[in-house]
Parts: structure tokens; sequence; C-alpha cells
């Protein structure tokens, strides 16, 4: 294969992935030899086990949780370790490059957005929330608020006749919402006052009967997401625009739960579990919060202005996006909290929003200022993946809720919608 | 045989053993041997030893004289034994001989005899007869002569009878060899040179051998280790040594010294003598001396040690060889060269000669002169060794921590707000820090969120109402309950209420506002500075957030808030005393805090937490106190012109941005004097800004940066602020001269939000870049200064429609300070040359006197003055310009380039002269006096010029009275003063000559006219 006098690796494969396993004989192979040159020798391997297996498979290559992005010597020197001894290599397949699928234009600048099932959410700086079909068709437009939407989140999403979502604004109220998805009309519910400064986070609950907002106003409050609550006031909404009547009959829904502590803003909010909240605010922390004792349990502290922060449920860690160009890795459990488990650094501006894979505990999605969404593993924290560009203007959103769409929305008044395929990952 | 028997029988008894008697000789011959050698000590020993003998033969003690007195004793026996041994062995010869000296032996013994007798009838020995150290040995009387002379001979010497003495017979070899085995005694037997004769030695002088060979007391009884006896002991003893009764003279006073001390009390008395002081401290100090000698040398001396070896001599080259290569003789044409040059001049001093052999080598002719050259080349230049500093240059650099260290700090562009459609002049953040607001000179303002760089708002003034369009300062209400901006728009000063963030504070900022209702007493108040009217809801305005507007008399260039939100003050730099006006909110009243003008107001600025007021005018930065309303400092800034002031969060430290490009840092507690300045920026500093939170300070400058500095202030007042810059954030891009406008810092992060800011300032810059020339050529003058301010570019432009623009200026009857404030912002002295004919022309149109200003204001750059003299000097506008002139010789940079500068423009002769002396003293002079006779400018200077010739003593003068006319010096009528210079002239020892007089002081030349 290679001259007698290139140094040779021995390398052992394995994966995880049973349908492309290999027997488990180490095989020599030349020590600069990169991804592509051991995809193929993969690909040989396993035609000649099973000639049911296509060939043309890419795959990458992971050593000691670690992706291999330059050639296998500099990687082996580079974390130093010996090349004589025998290295494990795990592969698995490549994660397919995403394919930018639409652009759904706004009218204004897009500031958040999440996807359900077939149904994506989107706020807008011009006061509306707008609701999109996968493919690119607008549903309605809704105007509501009276200043820009800032944040967007599906209550139940889920394939029934009426859908609920909530909206957060600048105006500071967080509007619930029922939509009747046959008759396409929308009505607001419940209209939540109590914060004082401009709404830019909300969290749901698992359960989907409770949720948490931050403010501007740096309070944390807990919200009943039900249908009907106690102390539900009726209240005359007053539409801002005057040619769609929205719903005339609103009920005022106060704060089950008010929770002090950040000294700034508080930007992202996630459901740990049943009871436990994580925010992240403007004050530098990321502070833990036990909803059910309406105490703070634990905070860490970051250097920078948080921007926003994701929780994965597969991995159980929080990936921050703060006020720099780094993304970072932390670990909620760990009690000492501030340690960065890993940093993630590629975007060149600050990155403003993140979001995990629903599906795969490795990935999740990054959009900055710098206009590009990079896709990343967290074996691999030098290089994303991926990187995705169409937008010229910064990114305020970024949402991966539907496994198989990366959403972003910018300043350019687009969300981008690009198409994932990761059928091939067994979930 | 028989010596051997004999030694056999007597091996004890003998000492000394006469071997050649032993063996050949009879025992008379060995006695009458010992008896002539040993007469005398014998004496004693023999009486002691006598008696013992008797009893004891065979003492080993005994000496050979044993033989004597066995002799004495037994001898008979033993004489009779020896005889007939002898008699048997020896031939007849020997007997005859043995026979004689046996007779002679006898005759001793009976001397010695005799002497023992008389030494017993002693009772007390007589040492001396121990004593044998002068007697020569008299066995032989030969003397001291080398014993080698008897070797032919068979005697030896001779004895005191003069019979020979025979040498004993020696035996051969086997014999030697026998006695050295047989004879025990061989090993200390000698042999006496002077007989010849062998002699055993006794023990006791073995000991006295081994004695003196080993260093030792040569007797063995003597005692080396006595004991010590301590006769005269250190102790003190209470009993005398002697035993000597005391002399008189130890008890009985002196009468010589009674005397002689009575003779001194009488001195004492009658004052002659005086005692001796007793020696102060002082004195006893002085006593030390120089421990080194050199070091009162003399310098003389001194120098004799340092001493320096004389330079060497360079080494002959190949030219001065005798037979130099051909490269190195000299062409003619060189040669012709080297003559015509002057001998100090030369190369080299001689000319390069070939010899074809060194006989033919002339004597050097100017060997005498080089060497005295040399010599007083030594003699009359003296060495001295010069001392180099050493110091390493980067331990004089203080320390200073890493701006690693000091993190956060600002580092990168995160942002660009975009919007602004022309330069922008001014921004603020609001006290959350979620909005910011910006002013530009398109005549809006816009609000922002600070995270995403969204613009939420923008209100467009109007221009038909309010003339202006340029937003020269926006503030943000410091107060986090109210929810104002201040926004300073050419007269009027507008609050807007921008309906961001909480709703509940805009509404309650509403409603307060609504809510008022002035009082009686103030709405007949005294004077009205500002005219307050408010918006009503009904206005189309409101909608835009527009609540009140404050109707100054001047242009309003600066709001700023009171921390607490009630006050705000605003500037007007052309309002003389109104410059400064106070306003309070809560009772909308206007105050006006100075009667008088301290100069134009550059900024103002409350302190954060007491009642105090920060005052920049142009040179001086003012503190007072609000409530006792008094000045409290006065700060020095050291620059020429104030631009911008920050105050620290704690208000002790403030910084000072001036158009001279520096950064100074106060510490009020200490002194009114900069306690650092940092000269950074390349061009003007256009703001300054404090962090309220993390120890930054920004500063932005006209040169497109923001240099960021970490600068800590410690709660410990004796420790000085740390100043260390961190960095400086560029990006961006100069246009019109006009960099960073203003820097603002976040209020809870290490946010710059200039950079962001000052990038939409450059966009909006490069968009309107030709929008400028055409609104020179509008009619509004007042437009016309803010478009000027823009820099030099605009400038250029401009020149070309100058001229149309005084016009308008004339046309408009401006007041000329408009104008004259757009030449203060100019800052490039190039371009003023160029521009300087539009400018004379308008100064022609207008007669007024811009170019004074314009020209003081170039004072650095005098290539550019003297350019813009000649051109002025065209326009017949030559009185300003000597005006002008005067002002820059208050502070010219270089005397040379001063000199210059009025040199070539020779309109101003005259003043150039005066110039020169007052401030610099440069000796230059006639090319002035020319100009003197031409110029008629001369007259108006004159009377300034007197009273600087009457400091200076005249010493020389000389008459040019001619060059001026009649008509010119009866203009000076200054009488006061010239009496002065007259009076000077007559304490000089001057003549005055008619007409005028030239008066020379020192080496200055000066140039004095005077009416005689």
């Amino acid at each position: 294969m290679a001259d007698e006098n290139t140094p040779h690796v021995q390398a052992k494969f394995f994966t995880k992935q049973s349908q492309y396993s290999i027997p488990d004989t180490p095989y020599s192979v030349p020590a600069a030899v990169g991804t592509s040159e051991l995809s193929s020798l993969i690909n040989q391997i396993l035609k000649g086990s099973d000639d049911s297996v296509d060939a043309g498979i890419e795959f990458d290559f992971l050593l000691d949780g670690e992706f291999l992005r330059v050639p296998l010597d500099k990687h082996l020197e580079n974390r130093g370790v010996s090349s004589e001894d025998i290295v494990e290599i795990e592969f698995v397949e490549r994660q397919p490059a995403p394919k930018p699928e639409d652009s759904l234009l706004h009218d204004d600048w897009v500031s958040c957005l999440q996807g359900c099932k077939e149904c994506i959410l989107s706020g807008s700086y011009d006061n509306t929330v707008r609701i999109w079909t996968t493919t690119g068709a607008p549903l309605l437009t809704i105007p509501g608020h009276s200043a820009p939407v800032k944040c967007v989140k599906w209550l139940s999403g889920d394939g029934g006749p009426t859908c609920r979502f909530i909206s957060g604004s600048h105006d500071q109220t967080i509007l619930i919402w029922e939509w009747h998805r046959e008759e396409n009309s929308v009505e607001c519910v419940h209209a939540c006052r109590g914060h004082a400064g401009s709404v830019d986070c909300i969290a749901i609950n698992e359960e989907r009967d409770k949720f948490v907002s931050g403010s501007w106003d740096k309070m944390l409050k807990l919200w009943s997401a039900a249908a009907v609550a106690e102390g539900d006031q009726e209240e005359q909404l007053e539409a801002p625009t005057k040619k769609q009547k929205i719903s005339k009959k609103v009920q005022t829904r106060v704060p089950v739960l008010t929770l002090s502590g950040h000294t700034e803003g508080i930007s992202a909010a996630e459901w740990l579990s049943r009871s436990e909240v994580c925010t992240a605010s403007w004050d530098h922390t990321l502070r833990l919060w036990d909803m059910e004792k309406a105490t703070q349990t634990s905070q860490m502290q970051g250097t920078k202005v948080f921007l926003d922060m994701s929780y994965s449920l597969l991995n159980r860690q929080i990936v921050t996006a703060s006020a720099d160009r780094h993304l970072r890795l932390w670990d909620p459990r760990t009690t000492d909290g501030a340690i960065v488990k890993c940093t993630y650094t590629s975007h060149n501006g600050w990155v403003s929003s993140v979001s995990w894979s629903p599906v795969n505990q490795y990935l999740f999605i990054s959009g900055s200022y710098d206009t590009v969404m990079k896709l990343w593993d967290t074996r691999s924290p030098k290089a994303p993946l991926y990187n995705m560009s169409g937008h010229e203007e910064k990114i305020l959103a970024v949402d991966w809720s539907i496994p198989s769409l990366l959403l972003s929305g910018a300043a350019d008044n687009h969300l981008k919608v690009f198409q994932y395929n990761d059928e091939k990952h067994g979930t | 045989m028989s010596s051997k028997s004999r030694s056999k029988r007597k091996p004890d008894q003998f000492d000394f053993v006469d071997k050649g008697a032993n063996d050949s000789d009879s025992s008379e011959s060995e006695e009458s041997v010992y008896s002539g050698l040993e007469e005398e000590p014998d004496t004693s020993e023999e009486d002691q030893e006598q008696s013992s003998n008797q009893s004891d033969n065979d003492s080993s003690d005994n000496d050979d004289d044993e033989d004597i007195t066995l002799d004495d004793k037994s001898g008979l026996e033993l004489s009779t034994e020896q005889r007939k041994e002898l008699s048997t062995a020896s031939d007849d010869e020997l007997n005859e001989i043995n026979d004689q000296r046996y007779t002679g032996n006898v005759k001793s013994q009976n001397r010695k005899q005799r002497k023992q007798i008389t030494v017993k009838t002693a009772d007390r020995p007589d040492e001396y007869d121990y004593d044998s150290s002068d007697e020569e040995d008299i066995r032989n009387t030969v003397g001291n002569i080398p014993l080698e002379w008897y070797r032919e001979y068979p005697h030896i010497g001779y004895d005191i009878e003069g019979n020979r003495l025979l040498k004993p017979e020696k035996g051969d070899q086997l014999d030697e060899f026998l006695s050295k085995m047989d004879n025990p005694n061989y090993w200390r037997t000698v042999t006496n040179k002077m007989t010849g004769q062998n002699v055993v030695l006794s023990k006791e002088d073995l000991g006295l051998i081994q004695n003196l060979q080993s260093s030792k007391h040569p007797d063995s009884m003597a005692e080396n280790y006595q004991p010590w006896i301590d006769f005269f002991t250190h102790e003190k003893m209470i009993h005398p040594v002697t035993n000597h009764p005391q002399h008189k003279r130890s008890f009985i006073p002196s009468k010589w010294e009674k005397l002689k001390v009575g003779q001194m009390v009488h001195a004492l008395k009658m004052g002659w003598m005086k005692p001796t002081k007793a020696k102060t401290e002082e004195e006893e100090e002085e006593n030390f001396y120089m421990l080194w000698k050199e070091d009162e040398e003399s310098e003389i001396t001194r120098r004799y040690r340092a001493h320096l070896p004389a330079p060497k001599m360079p080494l002959p080259s190949h030219a001065e060889s005798y037979n130099p290569p051909p490269e190195y003789l000299l062409t003619k044409e060189e040669e012709e060269k080297w003559q015509n040059m002057e001998p100090e001049e030369r190369r080299m001093n001689f000319l390069p000669q070939k010899y074809s052999s060194l006989r033919l080598v002339p004597a050097y002719k100017r060997f005498i002169n080089e060497h005295f050259e040399r010599c007083l080349d030594l003699y009359l230049c003296p060495r001295k060794p010069k001392i180099r500093m050493n110091i390493n240059p980067e331990d004089l650099i203080p320390k200073l921590p890493k701006p690693r260290d000091l993190q956060p700090f600002p580092t990168a562009q995160a942002i660009v707000y975009r919007g602004h459609s022309d330069i922008v002049r001014t921004i603020s953040v609001d006290p959350t820090g979620q909005w910011l607001v910006s002013g530009s000179d398109d005549g809006s303002v816009r609000f922002w969120e600070v995270s995403t760089g969204r613009c939420m708002k923008s209100i467009t003034m109007e221009t038909g109402s309010l003339g202006n369009m340029c937003i020269r300062s926006v503030a943000w209400n410091p107060h986090p309950d109210v929810s104002l901006v201040a926004i300073a728009m050419g007269q009027t000063v507008i609050l807007v209420n921008p309906g961001l963030g909480d709703k509940m504070v805009t509404n309650n900022t509403d409603n307060v506002l609504h809510s008022f209702s002035p009082t009686e007493e103030e709405s007949t108040g005294k004077k009205v500075y500002a005219d307050w009217s408010s918006i009503d809801t009904s206005d189309k305005r409101f909608e835009n957030g527009f609540r009140l507007l404050l109707q100054h008399p001047k242009e309003v260039s600066q709001v700023t808030w009171h921390g607490r939100g009630d006050y705000f003050a605003s500037v007007m730099p052309k309002g003389d005393s109104m410059s400064v006006l106070i306003h309070q909110l809560s009772r909308r009243r206007s105050q006006n805090p100075f009667n008088k003008s301290k100069g134009m107001v550059q900024c103002v600025l409350f302190h954060p937490v007491r009642p105090f007021l920060f005052v920049a005018t142009q040179r001086y930065v003012r503190v007072y106190n609000l409530l006792k309303q008094e000045l409290s400092k006065k700060l020095m800034t050291n620059c020429k012109w104030v631009s911008s002031m920050a105050v620290h969060s704690g208000g002790d430290n403030i910084i000072i941005g001036s158009y001279d490009c520096r950064l100074s840092w106060f510490d009020l507690d200490v002194s009114t004097k900069p306690y650092q300045t940092l000269r950074h920026h390349k061009r003007a500093v256009r703001a300054v800004n404090y962090h309220k939170k993390y120890p930054l300070f920004a500063s932005a400058s006209d040169d497109g940066t923001v240099i960021v500095c970490h600068g800590m202030v410690y709660n410990d007042l004796l420790k000085n602020p740390l100043i260390v810059p961190v960095k400086i954030l560029k990006g961006h891009a100069i246009s019109h001269d006009l960099g960073v406008l203003d820097c603002v810092f976040h209020p809870s992060q290490p946010w710059c939000s200039k950079a962001q800011c000052e990038r939409r300032a450059v966009c909006c810059l490069l968009q309107n870049k030709n929008g400028f020339a055409q609104q020179l050529t509008d009619d509004r003058p007042t437009k016309l200064e803010t478009l000027v301010s823009v820099g030099k570019t605009i400038y250029k432009c401009m020149s070309s429609r100058l001229s149309k623009a005084a016009h308008t200026l004339q046309a408009n009857d401006t007041p000329a300070s408009s104008v004259n404030n757009c030449w203060y912002r100019q800052e490039y002295g190039t371009c003023l040359s160029d521009n300087l004919g539009s400018v004379s022309h308008v100064t022609a149109v207008n007669n007024d006197v811009y170019p004074k200003n314009c020209l003081i204001q170039q004072a650095t750059s005098t290539k550019c003055i003297s350019d813009a003299l000649s051109e002025v000097d065209k326009y017949g506008c030559e009185a300003k310009v000597v005006d002008a002139m005067k002002k820059l010789g208050d502070s010219p940079s270089s005397a040379d380039d001063l000199k210059e500068a009025y040199c070539r423009a020779s309109v101003t002769a005259y003043e150039c002269v005066l110039s020169v002396v007052k401030y610099c003293g440069v000796t230059e002079g006639p090319r002035t006096i020319e100009g003197l006779t031409q110029f008629s400018v001369v007259r108006t200077a004159c009377g300034a010029f007197l009273p600087v010739t009457t400091t200076a003593s005249p010493v020389n003068i000389g008459p040019i009275g001619d060059l001026f006319p009649k008509s010119f010096f009866s203009s000076s009528t200054n009488n006061s003063q010239v009496t002065n210079v007259n009076a000077a002239l007559n304490s000089g020892s001057c003549q005055p000559p008619r007409g005028a007089v030239v008066c020379v002081a020192g080496s200055v030349v000066l140039l004095c006219v005077l009416l005689l």
C-alpha cells in the first residue's frame, strides 16, 4: 500500500454501530493517514466481510473520544500518544451534511423560533408571531404584542386540532395562545403579567403544566401553563392593530412564584428535571433553582455574559453561548460548579444562540453574530462538523426541535431551514 | 700476639688504649705520651681517684690517668712485666727510643707529683686548675701546620724538649681488619692527628658527642628544665622587696614645686596666665584625619596618578613607503589639487614619492615641525577620562503588570449599530445597560438595543421649527426610575421619554411631568435664563416622546445629568456669562451659577457623590462647590485646549482629554497638576470616559483609535492610581479627519460602546462625503461652523467656495466670532496656506480679524505662517497680521523658526526684531533695517517697542536716523517711555546722535527708534 520506509501505526478499529462491525484485528496503517484513507480502508474491510454493505460510506474516526481531524501521526503527536502501541480507533458513520432547504422571509428581524412536528413558530421584531409549515408555507401572522417578540415556545404542538404556544416580548407580557389548526385561527387565552422588563426566555417543563420565564428585570418567574389556573382574571386585551381582532376575552395570569437572585437580566432558562431550573444571565452566572423549595441551589460562575443556553436530556449537559467567540460545555451535576468541561471555538463574533440535538447526544448547533450557523460534535472541540452560511446579518436564534430540521433566524429577516438526515444514526 | 693478649687482659681498665703502644711500644712510651698531654687536668682527678682507685681498680670511670696511678702503685710490677714483653718483642732501636722517653716520662711524673702535693695542701680547689682552655696542646710542638708535611718522616713532630715524636707504628690492612674483628672498642677508637696515636673514646665522651649531635646541652649533667623561681613577681606583695627605709623625699613636699605653684597662682591672679579651656566635643571631633593620603592630594598630583597615555601615532601606511605601490602615487592633477588645498584640509600631509632605493631617500624636512606639533597637541589638549554611564534603558521603564492580567477589558468589535446617515456625534447608555441612544448630524436620535444592535426607535428632528438639525449632545437620565433623555440640538434642549424599558417607569415619568403645576413665585421669578415649554399630549411630537423643550439664548453644546436625575446642566460656549445653566427638572427652573465668564466653557460635569460641579474651560478645570457657591479648586491641565472630561465614580479622580492629543489624569486629593499625562494618541482626543464598575477608562481620538486603559484607584489613600494602557481599539476608518467622536462604557459590562458607535460614524461620513461641499454654499452661517469643524478635507473643498461663503457672511452680517470658531477646529497647518488666499479675501471683504485667530492656532507650523503672511500681504491687512504676530510671539516654539517666518514676510521685519529680541536673543538684524525703511508698519509697532528697549542697557549707538522720515518720529508721542529710554541712554556711555539711534545690547542687536 505504501513504501516500506514510511512509518506505520498499528491500529485496531471498532464501532458501536452494529451494522458496521468488523473483526477485532489490528491493522498496520501509514502514520500520515487521513480520515478519507481510513474510511476507504474500513469500506474495503466491510466489503470483504459482507457483500451486501454499500461501499461508499464515509466514516469519521474517534481516538479517545476525540475526532480525528488532522493526519493520524499529528493527532497522536498533539495528544502525546506513543505511535508504538496499538491505537484503538472508533469509527462512526460520518454525519451527513445539512442541506439548505428553505428560507422564510419575514417583515423584520427574526428574534426567536421553535419547530414542532410540521410547524415552525417564529417571533419577530415587528411585534408579530408567525406560524409556518416545515415546507415553508406561511400559516398565520399573529399580531398581539405591542413590542418586539423575544421568545416563543410550543406548549403543545402534537398533532391535535388545537395547539398551544407561548410568546414573550419586550412589552413585558407573556401571551399563551391557542391555535385551532383546522380553522387556522388563533386565540390568545392568557396574558401573563408581572415582569418589569422585556421577557427574554421561556422554558416549559416536561409535564407541560408549568413554565418559567426570565426577564431583563432580573427576575425568574414560574407560571402555570394549565388551561385554567388559580388567580386568572379576565381582561380585555387591546388589539394593537385594528385589522385583526383577536380574542376579546383574555385572562390575565399572575406568576406562581418569583425568584430573585440574578444581578443582571436573565437571558436563558432550562428545566433540568421536574423541579430544577437552570438560568443563564448577563451577570456572568449560571444558577440552579429548586422550584419546589423556591430556592437557589447552586451557582456556576462564568467569565462572560451568557447570551443563551441549552440543556440536553440525552447527556444531561449544558452548553452556553457567551458574549465572546466561545461555546462552553458545563455539567450541572458537578457540585463545585465552575468547571467548564470543554470550550468550542470557531465563531468570529458573539454566539447568540445554541441548541442541542433532540436525538443525538453529541450534536448541537450554534448561531453567531458572524452570520454563520455551525453544527458541532462535542467530541470535536477545535472544529465544527459543518458551517451553515447563508444569512447576511447576525443570527439571533437557532433551533433544533425537529430532529430533521435545523432552523436559524437572523437580522436579515430570514428564517433559514436546513434539512438534516440523521436517520442512519439509530435513535 | 702480645697486643692481643694485652687487650684481653685489661679491656675495662683502660679507656684510652694506645694501640700502637699495645702492639709494639712499651708501657713507658704510653705513659710518656699521656703525661705530657694531660698533665694539668690529671691533678684534680688524681687526688680524688687515688683513694678510690686504691679500693676499686676496676671502675670503668677511670681516665687514662689511671695508668699513672696504676703506675704509681703497682707500676713496678707492671712495668717490669711490660718490659719483659717489650724487650722480647721490640728491636734495639726502639728500645733506645723507649728508654729516652721513659726517662722523660719519669721527669714529668715527678713534676706532677709535686703539684699534687700543692693541690692537696690547699683547702679550696683553685678553679683555674681545671681550666685548660687557653693552653695549647703541647705534646707536639710543631704548631698548627698540615701534618702531611711529616708524611715522609718517621716522626710526626717534636715534643716540648725538642725530641722527635715518632709516628706510632701502623699495622697493615690485615691488622686493621683483625682489630676491627677482635677489638670491641674499635668502634670508639679515633686517631689523634697530632700524635698519630689511637684514642679510645670514653663513655662520657660518647655521651658528649651524642648530646652535641642532638643539639642538647653538651654536659649531660646540666639540667635543661630547671624549676622557675619567680623572684620579682607581678603580684603585689604586702611586704617590701627590700628592707630599705623610705627616702625622705617621698614624704616631704617639694619645696621647688611649691615655689613654682606659687608663681603660677600669682600669674593667674594677675591675669598673665589663662587657664586652658576644657575641650569641647567639636574640637575633639576635629581630631579626625584623613586615613588615606590620596584624599587630600591636590588636583595636580592626582592627575599624575591617573595618568592617561598619549594617543598612539598611526602606523605608517603604504603611501608613506619610500617605494609605494603605483596606485598610491598621485597623478599630476591630484598633485595640483593637493597643492591648492589648504594644509588643514589635506587628506594626508605629504606627497607619496617613489625612490628606487632606500639610499636615495632624503632627510625628512618636516620632522622637527611635526614633532613640535605633536608635542603641542599633547601639551595643550589635556586628556581626560570620560566616564560613561552604563544604564540599561529597560531599567528606567517602570514595571507594569501585563495587560493579560488586567482583564476584563474590551478587545474586539462585537456589534455595529447601523442606521445613521451622517456622522454620529454623541452617544449615551441607559442606566440598566439595555439601551443606547445616539445623536447624529443627520438630525436624528436613535435608540438601540445594546445586545443585538437593533434600532428600536428613531426620532427625526424637524428642521423647520428648531433651526439646526445637528444633535450636539445626548444624555440618558442616570436615575433608574426616570425614563428621560436630554438632547441638545441647536439652541434647544429637548427632554425625550423614549418609552423603552419598564413600562411602569415610562408611565410614571410621563405622569410626573404631566402633573407639574408651576408655583406662582417661580412663574414670577427673576430673570428667565431658559424658556421651558412642555409638549402637549395632542402635539404630534408627543408621540415621538418629546416631553419638554428648553429654549436657550445660544447654541447648546453639551447636556449632562446630575447623578440623582433631577438636575441637569447645559453648556453654551458662546453664552459668555451664561455659558453654564443648571436646570431643575422637578421645578422646571433654570439657574445661572456663574455671573462672569471665565473663558470658553468646553464641558461641565456633576460630581457623582458630592455637590460639586466641574467646569472645563480651554485650559483649566474649575471645581465649584454648589452648596457653598464657591470655587473649591482650579486644575491646571497643561494642555492647549480641553475637549472632554470624565469623573471617576469615586469622585476623586478625573481625566481630561485635549485637542493636543493628551489625556491627563488628575488626582484631586493630591494636586491640581496632572498626576499622569498619556500621549498615546496621534490626533486630538475627542472623548474620554470611565467605566462605572471596572477599573477602566477609555479615550477616543481623531486618529481613529480608542485606547482603553486600566485605571485602578485604590481605597488606600497612600497608593497612587495604577494606570496601564491595555488595548488600542482600531477598526475605525478616518474620514474627513474625524475619528472617534464619543465613547461610552456599558454600565455593567466591560464593553466600550464607542467602538461600535464610531464605526457607524464612519459609515455615515463616507456616505455623505460629497454632501458637504453642497451644504457649504448654504445660506446659513451657523451651519457653516459645524461643517467647517469637520476638518482639513473639508477645508480643501471649502477653499474654492470660501470666498462665496465670505460674501454670504457679509451679506448676513454674521458676528465674526462664529467664523473664528471655525478656525479653532482647524488643526492642520498645511492646508491653511492653501486656503489663506481665500481667507485674506474674506478679511479684505469683511475687514475683520479672522487671520489673527487662525494664525494663533497655527503657531506650531511656521512655514505655513510665512507662506500665509506673504499671501496676506497682497491684501493689505498688514496691521491685523502684526497683531497676530505679537500674540504668536508670546509662545514661539522655536526662535529660529520664528525669525525665519518673520523675515520671509518682509512686511513684519520690524516686528521680527522686536519679538526675537524679546524672547530669544537672536543676533540678526541687517535685513530688517532695510525692511524698516520700506514699510510704514514700523510706526504702529514703535509704541510697543519702546518699553522693551528701556529694560536693556544700551552699549553702543550708531546713527541710522536718516533712514526715517521726520514725520514718523512725531507720531511717537509716549513721553514717559521716551524719557525712560533717555535715562537709559544717559546712564550708558553713549552719545545720542542726531535723529535716531540704534541700541546694541550685549550680543543682541536691538533696533530702537527714538525721538530726541
